[in-house]
C-alpha cells in the first residue's frame, strides 16, 4: 500500500492511496481557512529557523574543533579573551558585556547586524564556553555571567 | 548621556594623572558634572594630588563587589561659586591593597569589568553627570584594558621618546582599534623649542598623525613651574592664565567635539 506522507507542523499524518485524495483536500481546505493574522504563523516559522541555525551552527563548530568536550571548564570572558577573539566575535561578546543579558535580537539592534547573525555568533560564543544560554519560554537568553 | 573619558599610555610617568586632574577641573569651572576615578591600582595618585583620605571605602572595594559606587565617591569643594560638582574615587593606596590587586585572578577580572561597565548607567543617569575621567595605569595590564573597554573616548598621552611613539603605534593596532574606540593622541611633554612657532608645532603636529594615523589632539610643551609644583596644587583652578592651563582648555573643547 503507498503511504504518503505530509509534515504540517504538527504530528506526522499518513494518507493511504484509498483515501488519500480525500484526506489531502481535507487536509488542505482546513489549513486554508482564514487564519486571524499571518504574524503568528511567520513568527514560529522564523523560531523554528533559528533553532535550526542553531543546531547547524553547534554542528560545524564541532566539525571545526573536534567534539566537545562537556567535561571541560568554560573559560572566561575577560579583556585577554576579548583581545584574542576574531573581530566578528568580539563585538558581540563586547556588547554580551555591557547589557549584561540580552536575546539575539537586543544584541543585533545595538551592533547593527543582522539578528540570525548575532544568533549565529552567539552560540559560537556558548560552545567555546565564554556565554551561557538560557531559555525561557519561546526566548532565548544570553549572559557571561549571572550577578550574584 | 555624557561619555567616558579615559587617560591612557603605553609608558608610565608621561603626565597622566597630571592632566587627568586637570582635564577634570577644566571640565568642572565650564560648570560640568565631573566624576575623576582613579584606576591605576599599582600605583595610586589621585588621594596625594587631592590630599583627600577617602571616606572608608575605594575603588577596589567597589570593583570587589563589597559596597556601591556612591560610598566611594568623595565631592570635593569647588574653588569657584560657578562650577560644577567634582566627585573623585580614589584607589586604595597601601602596599597590601596594591598587592592584592595585582594578584587578581582572571575571573575576579572579568567581574570588574562588568562592574565598570555598569558605571556608565549608574553614575550618568543616577548622579547626572557630564564626564566621567578614567586616570588609567600604563601598558597592557588588565585594570587598564578594563577601563578602555569601558570608556568612550581614550586619549592617549605619548612623549616624544622613540619608544613611547613605537609602543602607542603598537597600542593603537592592536587594543584601541580592536574596540572600536574613539582615539585621540596628546603629545607631552614637548620640548619648548619645538613648539616655539606656529609653524614648527604644526610641522610636528603632521609628522606624529601620519605616524599614528589618529587625530593628535594637542601638543603641550615641558613646563618647569608644573615639575617646580610637584603636584601640590591645580593649575586649572589656581593658575587660569598659565599657557597649560589654557592649553587644557581647547584639549577640553576638541574633545567635547570629537
Amino acid at each position: 500500500m503507498e503511504l504518503g506522507v505530509v509534515r504540517l507542523n504538527r504530528p506526522y499524518i499518513l494518507l493511504s492511496s484509498v483515501d488519500t485524495l480525500y484526506n489531502w483536500r481535507k487536509l488542505m481546505t482546513a489549513y486554508r481557512r482564514p487564519q486571524k493574522s499571518p504574524i503568528p504563523v511567520l513568527e514560529r516559522i522564523r523560531e523554528s529557523l533559528d533553532r535550526l541555525n542553531e543546531k547547524m551552527d553547534v554542528v560545524i563548530e564541532i566539525q571545526r574543533h573536534g567534539q566537545r568536550n562537556s567535561q571541560s571548564i568554560p573559560d572566561v570572558l575577560d579583556v585577554m579573551t576579548l583581545l584574542s577573539l576574531p573581530d566578528h566575535l568580539r563585538k558581540t561578546a563586547v556588547t554580551l558585556c555591557k547589557v549584561g543579558q540580552a536575546t539575539a535580537d537586543e544584541i543585533a539592534k545595538q551592533t547593527k547586524r543582522a539578528r540570525a547573525v548575532e544568533s549565529g555568533y552567539l552560540n559560537q560564543l556558548v560552545l567555546m564556553g565564554y556565554v551561557k544560554k538560557e531559555r525561557r519560554g519561546r526566548k532565548a537568553y544570553f549572559y557571561v555571567e549571572k550577578e550574584s | 548621556m555624557g561619555n567616558i573619558i579615559a587617560l591612557h599610555s603605553y609608558k608610565g610617568g608621561t603626565g597622566k594623572t597630571l592632566l587627568s586632574i586637570n582635564l577634570a577641573a577644566t571640565y568642572a569651572k565650564r560648570n560640568r558634572n565631573i566624576c575623576l576615578l582613579d584606576l591605576d591600582f599599582r600605583a595610586p595618585s589621585l588621594h596625594a594630588a587631592f590630599k583627600a583620605e577617602g571616606n572608608g571605602y575605594w575603588l577596589n572595594d567597589y570593583l570587589n563587589g563589597t559596597c556601591d559606587i556612591k560610598k566611594v565617591l568623595v565631592e570635593l569643594n569647588p574653588l569657584h561659586k560657578e562650577s560644577g560638582r567634582l566627585f573623585v574615587g580614589l584607589a586604595n593606596p597601601t602596599t597590601e591593597a596594591i598587592r592584592e590587586m595585582s594578584a587578581r585572578d582572571r575571573k575576579w577580572e572579568m567581574r570588574a569589568l562588568g562592574r565598570l561597565l555598569s558605571l556608565k548607567t549608574s553614575l550618568f543617569n543616577e548622579m547626572h553627570l557630564d564626564h566621567i575621567v578614567f586616570d588609567t595605569s600604563p601598558g597592557l595590564q588588565y585594570s587598564s584594558i578594563n577601563a578602555i573597554v569601558s570608556a568612550d573616548v581614550v586619549l592617549v598621552i605619548s612623549s616624544l621618546d622613540a619608544s613611547d611613539i613605537n609602543g602607542t603605534q603598537r597600542m593603537t593596532q592592536e587594543l584601541y582599534d580592536l574596540f572600536e574606540k574613539k582615539t585621540g593622541i596628546i603629545i607631552n611633554k614637548v620640548p619648548a623649542g619645538t613648539l616655539s612657532t606656529i609653524s614648527k608645532k604644526e610641522e610636528l603636529l603632521e609628522k606624529l598623525r601620519s605616524v599614528h594615523n589618529l587625530p593628535i589632539i594637542d601638543a603641550i610643551p615641558c613646563f618647569c613651574d608644573i615639575l617646580e609644583a610637584g603636584g601640590t596644587y591645580i593649575f586649572a583652578e589656581e593658575k587660569p592664565e598659565h599657557t597649560f592651563t589654557k592649553i587644557l582648555n581647547q584639549i577640553a573643547t576638541k574633545i567635547e567635539k570629537f
